[in-house]
């Protein structure tokens, strides 16, 4: 069985000291469970995301396909005139503006979702539930394989780093 | 050298991180207070009203209300334009001072998202209703039909309304939702409830609160954010496009679109202002929205009344300057003075002289003197949309078709059946989703701040 080993720490600024502190010792941190997101924690985890460049796609193609739907409709479609003024007009650019914020902002929210796999009514089981109110959870994956001085080496290291409290955990990574 | 200047603190109390959640969820768990009782009864009896308002429209026809030939928008433009005004607010509270790196937003913008959500349905409702044929209602959408196939009038801006607002509503609702997701978890997680637990676990969509998954949801809610940043001053540019693209005197002016912009964001500010104070008396949220967070909303209106005054002068200068005598004639003789005289003075007042007195510190720091203002603001707000729906209308190019514009009942029970609809959603937000953000507050809790608004206090 998978068990992982956690270090519940009190306060934001300690646990990432302790992130330097373990990973300078080659102890590979595997994530860190938070009530509010911590800037610091991404770069030292190396986690990236490209979520940006998928909004930017949303955005760019939804511009050009609600150009075309506009211009389909009212110069090939079905081309009528208003108030004398052209078939292709620039006051496009409204419905466009508006509409690529509409597909940008739907598409990326879902897209938010799918990767994060959330969906309404999804059960899941936290390493430790305070970590939605105050505990910070350090998590040091696949502790099974570590031999005894190993482990003990790792608990030094976690109290010494100012976890509060240690214990094993055999929930799964949610990655 | 020491940086000398004195820190301010955002959140007062020395609050942990759990006293955070236990404040914030106090009232979800506590029974429903009576004042609650209360005044969703009042809601629901104003809802009721309301309905028959809408009946005897949609039954009746436009012909239940007070408009004629000249005067063809009356009380639904009027109050669908005030109510897109208010809810400016949360966006562009969470939005731009989200850009502007503004930390004390996060005691308010819950909230404030969540009032936006309730004007703009309350909004919604006038177009649908004005409509008159409100089952033809879904003909606004370009679908596929068999009419031709008649595709809608792309140039036209009541379609641009249709398409900007509804994008707003989905852009605000999909932004506030993301940021209570993390909160629902927070009560998934801490809730003693059999039942809450299932129902705010569903709500949560299975967070998880890991490294990860923090990193999506910021780098995402910055993603909605700034996609909804141009929304909010595009909105109320196409809302004022519905006039300013006519010909008619006083709504053919250049300045309309940011006019209304400000427009909105001192309304929705104002409106704001009005619930946050009910709010933090209500739940004891003095810690959280203190009083700093008071002063700084005031500072942020004195400033934008300072503009809404700039564009009265400048559409009189305007007026004047265009050598149009129809320009003149309705800002003169049809606003200044004439008939609409008390309307015009009491928007000034409202909203170009009364919030200067927010200048003076013994005013700002007088809550109930801020709270009447903040009412005056929202009363000055409604007369500005009178104004120019009806001043306008009544007295054009030619003469012998002038007209006056009074409401009848069916209106007035439209307008207050609205009123009843925003107050039930704010009751409904109040008493069972998280008021203030949980998870934001626990990030800027060992925050302080040079603003003059927070220093002060120490």
């Amino acid at each position: 069985m998978k068990t992982n080993i956690l270090g519940i720490y009190e306060d934001e600024d300690v646990l990432l000291h302790a992130i330097d502190k373990l990973q300078a010792d080659g102890i590979v941190v595997a994530d860190v469970y938070s009530p509010f997101p911590i800037h610091g924690i991404w770069s030292r985890l190396k986690l990236t995301t490209r979520l940006p460049y998928a909004t930017f796609v949303y955005g760019a193609v939804g511009a050009v396909a609600i150009f075309m739907m506009l211009y389909w409709m009212s110069v090939v479609s079905y081309p009528l005139k208003f108030g004398g003024k052209p078939l292709n007009t620039l006051s496009f650019i409204i419905i466009m503006f508006v509409g690529t914020i509409f597909i940008g902002t739907l598409l990326t929210f879902l897209t938010y979702l799918g990767r994060e796999k959330m969906f309404p009514g999804k059960q899941v089981v936290l390493p430790d539930p305070r970590s939605t109110e105050d505990k910070f959870v350090l998590v040091i994956a696949n502790t099974e394989d570590m031999n005894d001085q190993e482990t003990k080496h790792l608990m030094k290291m976690l109290k010494e780093t100012g976890a509060t409290e240690i214990k094993e955990s055999t929930v799964n990574d949610h990655e | 050298m020491y940086n000398t200047r004195v820190r301010g603190i955002l959140i007062k109390g020395n609050k942990t991180y759990s006293d955070v959640s236990r404040d914030v969820l106090r009232p979800l768990d506590a029974p429903t207070p009576i004042w609650w009782w209360v005044t969703a009864g009042l809601a629901i009896i104003a809802m009721a009203w309301g309905s028959w308002g809408f009946y005897n429209t949609i039954s009746t026809g436009i012909g239940a209300w007070g408009l004629n030939n000249n005067v063809a928008w009356g009380y639904a433009i009027i109050n669908f334009v005030w109510w897109i005004g208010i809810g400016h607010a949360g966006t562009a509270f969470s939005i731009f001072l989200l850009i502007l790196r503004q930390k004390w937003r996060t005691s308010i913008n819950r909230a404030a998202e969540a009032m936006t959500i309730f004007a703009v349905m309350a909004a919604g409702l006038f177009p649908l209703l004005h409509m008159g044929r409100i089952w033809d209602g879904f003909f606004i959408f370009p679908y596929w039909n068999t009419r031709g196939p008649l595709w809608d009038n792309f140039n036209s801006p009541l379609f641009w309304d249709v398409v900007a607002i509804s994008t707003y509503f989905m852009a605000s609702a999909l932004f506030w939702y993301m940021g209570m997701i993390p909160d629902f978890a927070t009560i998934r997680e801490s809730t003693a409830s059999k039942i809450k637990k299932k129902i705010y676990g569903a709500m949560s969509f299975g967070w998880i609160g890991n490294a990860k998954s923090w990193l999506r949801f910021e780098t995402a809610a910055l993603l909605l954010g700034g996609m909804a940043a141009p929304l909010v001053v595009s909105v109320h540019s196409i809302v004022s496009m519905d006039f300013s693209v006519s010909v008619v005197p006083g709504w053919h002016t250049t300045i309309f679109p940011p006019y209304f912009v400000i427009g909105a964001i001192f309304s929705g500010f104002g409106m704001v202002l009005t619930l946050m104070i009910i709010l933090r008396k209500l739940y004891s949220f003095k810690d959280y929205v203190t009083d700093g967070h008071l002063d700084a909303i005031t500072r942020i209106l004195t400033f934008i009344s300072l503009i809404m005054a700039t564009a009265y002068m400048t559409e009189l200068f305007t007026a004047w300057y265009s050598g149009s005598e129809y320009e003149l004639f309705t800002f003169m003789k049809n606003r200044v003075t004439g008939d609409y005289t008390f309307a015009y003075w009491t928007m000034i007042t409202c909203n170009a002289i009364i919030p200067q007195l927010f200048w003076f510190k013994a005013i700002r720091k007088n809550i109930a003197i801020v709270f009447i203002m903040s009412i005056f603001i929202n009363i000055g707000m409604w007369f500005e949309r009178y104004v120019i729906v009806v001043t306008s209308l009544s007295k054009d190019f030619l003469p012998a078709t002038w007209a006056t514009y009074s409401p009848t009942m069916t209106e007035v029970a439209a307008f207050v059946g609205t009123i009843g609809l925003f107050v039930l959603g704010v009751l409904a937000f109040f008493r069972w989703l998280p008021t203030i953000a949980i998870s934001e507050v626990k990030g800027v809790l060992k925050e302080t701040t040079t603003l003059k608004s927070f220093t002060d206090e120490n």
